[in-house]
């Protein structure tokens, strides 16, 4: 079945990169959100199978969205989307809940990769 | 990449403006005594937002940028100090030259940023991070966009390629190899302690925060008792071998813990092992010295003995085998009612000898691993001083071999892992442009055949040109035109062995020009080992070392030259054959003896040792051997046989001497001198 996936970031270009990206690899893009506070929302809404989370957002981060998605359904599949030097920031997610990260820049096969992996089709 | 272009001219620019306005507010707050924490945050966001998106673009120079002025932005808000004004300044004045760039770049005319910024940025930054209660490290360099990355940490990954969003004809990263080791005891149903080691793929640039995840997730599986690095050092960037151990109490199956560890991304190798509880595994940095991890129970059983000591015992066992040979010689004088009673004791002798020297030499042995483990790690160097790419594959690791001929072996090998990567491997747009993959595949194969070790070195590169070598060989004289043009394909590939001779066109730093290929196969001769090379244009080079497992006994061809008598290592030996010199052809008179489809020249050993006076009958034994560079056979009196031989190293005035590699004692006590042909040849 074709995973649905819940894409989360600030920037519309990286929303258009990461979700071609995702179409390209035989997923389905459900929906996005710009910040921390629709991403929770959209979650709700959609039940993605997986979703990618940027950090650093205005009005609620990515940290603390993960946060509030995990108590809400501990099973949620979260990828953070970070830069090099957020090493503490995607630690901090991680102990939020966040399931791997990929680090930008980003090749879309490393993308794949990675998420496929954490869906265990890897 | 091209069709996101407008979208991140666009929106770069839209922050870049959103930039302005807060940095104006900031001044004006900060004037008014402290900017509120949110107008920072917001311009930190800006930047960052500027930095992500111009990586992923390639666009190097503006994210380099952006991240220097976000770093400063950070370290404000860290310190949460009074903004000055010249801060505001430079911040705006980084705005204006990010804008800059961002337009340059829409017209596809990339620009670098202003020293002077740079130098004016990087004053205020330090000042700003003296206020900071949490200091960080110095600004990176431009085109790093890496600061809070542990010193350890690898270089920032190449940005991504313009083509890299396109389905790329790129191979994805090497797949984890997960070996799981279980002790043979069955699984118990209750919690145990499972000691796990994860090695950080080389290629991750965070590898403390993928480590981080390694724990965070086995942590949902049971407790984690300790680690080494521990979750607060991981915490600080520290993962100095970029290996986790762990050791985690938990009742969940290893494959259970074997599959969570497999669904996570930038995992190399994975040992995980169930242990005593009384006796839990110590977790200490895994020793580079040590030849491989040694469960802990067995490591307290070993002891470690001083190399010297091992030789003294491989010596001496020598000793005993020539005088046991010696001690059977005499028995033969003995008379009869007396002698079964000796021999009997004599072959008891030789069986418990020969035992020790099994045991010996089974101490000696030591497994490849503990040269190849440095393969990959310089594979993965020489690819990014080259620009290529590849792929390392080592097999047979685990094989051993006496530890004087792995001392030797070290620097062959990464002579052939360089020349493969520089010379071998092509730059990624040729492959591509030959079909190829762009990554480039070496593989290192190691097998025991009977009582050698084969190793194999492949690469899937350009080949090696034998038209260029021959005509390289001659150039430099190593040949002759007319010795040249006798050789195939195949003998001219050996060629390259030859001092001065490679096709190598440019010389770099990696692997010179022809220096060294010399250098390795005497190496490789030294230890009694031999090196053959295979090449096709357009698919690769292969190197083939077949070795001895022990340096100290050889089989050796003795033959007879006058009175003397010699040993020629029967490694090099390729046949012998029986011939009247006077009926072969001659080139420039010297005979040569048609064999195995090509003319070998044919030396008597007499002259080339110097011996004089001898008065060879017209039928001569000759014994095809490798010689400099190509084959060569040498006339004796008689062939006497073949014989395991016990050899020892020359001594000083004797190791001089060129063309002699070692002595051997015969059972009668007779010494015998091991040749080394290629050097008498030359001699």
């Amino acid at each position: 079945m074709t995973k649905r996936v819940l894409i989360v970031d600030d920037a519309i270009f990286m929303r258009n990169m990461i979700k071609d990206i995702f179409s390209g690899g035989g997923f389905e893009v459900v929906g996005e959100a710009a910040n921390g506070l629709e991403a929770v929302e959209k979650y709700k809404e959609l039940k993605p199978d997986l979703t990618t989370m940027d950090i650093v957002m205005p009005f609620k981060s990515g940290i603390e969205a993960t946060r509030d998605i995990i108590k809400h359904d501990g099973k949620a599949v979260i990828v953070m989307c970070s830069a090099l030097g957020q090493e503490s920031l995607v630690m901090e997610a991680i102990e939020a809940g966040a399931s791997d990260f990929i680090v930008k820049p980003f090749k879309s096969e490393d993308v794949l990769s990675v998420v496929k992996k954490v869906l265990g089709e890897g | 990449m091209s069709k996101y272009l407008g979208l991140f001219v666009a929106e770069a620019t839209d922050h870049l403006a959103g930039l302005s306005a807060e940095l104006v507010a900031l001044e004006k707050a900060g004037a008014e005594g402290g900017a509120t924490a949110s107008v920072v945050d917001g311009i930190f966001r800006h930047f960052h937002s500027v930095k992500g998106m111009s990586a992923s673009m390639g666009f190097e120079a503006i994210s380099g940028l952006a991240h220097r002025a976000e770093d400063l932005v950070g370290a404000l808000r860290r310190s949460q100090a009074k903004v000055e004004p010249d801060t505001a300044d430079v911040l705006l004045a980084t705005v204006d030259a990010l804008q800059a760039m961002v337009t340059a770049s829409a017209s596809g005319t990339p620009q670098l940023p202003d020293p002077a910024l740079l130098a004016r940025l990087e004053g205020v930054a330090e000042r700003a991070r003296g206020a900071s209660a949490a200091p960080v490290g110095p600004a990176p360099p431009v085109k790093s966009l890496s600061v809070e990355a542990p010193p350890e940490a690898p270089p920032a990954p190449p940005v991504a390629l313009p083509d890299a969003l396109r389905a790329s004809q790129e191979e994805s990263p090497s797949p984890a190899i997960i070996q799981v080791s279980v002790r043979s005891d069955a699984l118990p149903a209750g919690r145990r302690e499972v000691a796990i080691d994860v090695e950080i793929a080389g290629t991750c640039p965070v590898p403390a925060v993928r480590a981080f995840l390694v724990l965070k997730k086995l942590g949902s599986y049971g407790t984690v008792l300790r680690s080494e690095p521990t979750a607060s050092d991981l915490k600080a960037g520290r993962i100095p071998q970029k290996r986790l151990a762990a050791v985690l109490e938990s009742a969940a199956p290893l494959q259970t813990l074997e599959r969570v560890l497999r669904q996570i991304s930038d995992i190399g190798a994975v040992s995980l092992r169930e242990s005593e509880r009384e006796a839990p595994a110590p977790i200490s940095q895994p020793q580079p010295t040590s030849p491989s991890e040694v469960p802990a129970a067995e490591a307290q059983r070993s002891i470690r003995v001083k190399t010297e000591l091992l030789d003294y015992f491989l010596d001496t066992v020598g000793e005993l085998i020539l005088a046991t040979a010696r001690l059977r010689e005499v028995g033969k004088m003995i008379p009869n009612p007396f002698r079964p009673m000796l021999d009997e004791g004599v072959d008891r002798l030789n069986a418990i000898v020969k035992d020790l020297h099994d045991k010996v030499m089974a101490v000696r042995m030591t497994p490849l691993a503990q040269l190849t483990e440095r393969l990959p790690r310089a594979a993965r160097d020489l690819a990014r001083r080259t620009g290529k790419q590849i792929e390392l594959d080592i097999q047979g690791s685990e094989i051993e071999i006496d530890r004087a001929i792995l001392e030797e072996l070290g620097d062959p090998l990464m002579h052939l892992l360089r020349n493969a990567v520089d010379h071998g491997i092509e730059p990624p747009h040729l492959r591509l442009l030959a079909g190829k993959p762009a990554t480039g595949r070496i593989t290192l194969v190691a097998r025991r055949e009977r009582d050698r070790v084969l190793l194999e070195i492949a690469d899937d590169g350009k080949g090696m040109e034998p038209e260029k070598l021959r005509a390289k060989a001659v150039a430099v004289g190593a040949v002759t035109a007319e010795q040249a043009a006798v050789l195939s394909d195949r003998e001219v590939l050996q060629l390259a062995c030859l001092p001065g001779v490679s096709t190598a066109e440019v010389v770099t730093d990696l692997s010179g020009r022809g220096v060294g290929m010399d250098a390795v196969k005497r190496t490789l001769e030294n230890v009694g080992g031999t090196l053959e090379i295979d090449s096709g244009r357009g698919i690769g080079t292969r190197f083939l070392l077949s070795l001895p497992l022990t340096v100290a006994v050889q089989p050796v061809l003795l033959v007879l030259v006058g009175e003397e008598i010699l040993g020629l290592p029967i490694a090099k030996v390729h046949g012998a054959a029986q011939v009247e010199l006077a009926r072969l052809d001659r080139s420039q008179g010297t005979p040569l003896l048609a064999y195995g489809g090509s003319h070998i020249p044919v030396r008597e050993l007499g002259p080339l040792l110097g011996f004089r006076g001898l008065a060879p009958g017209p039928v001569r034994s000759v014994v095809i051997t490798e010689g400099d560079g190509g084959r060569v056979g040498l006339a004796v009196d008689a062939l006497l046989g073949q014989q395991d031989a016990v050899l020892k190293p020359l001594s000083p005035p004797l190791d001089q001497v060129p063309g002699l590699s070692a002595v051997t004692v015969l059972g009668s006590g007779r010494p015998v001198f091991i040749l080394d042909v290629a050097r008498l040849l030359v001699a």
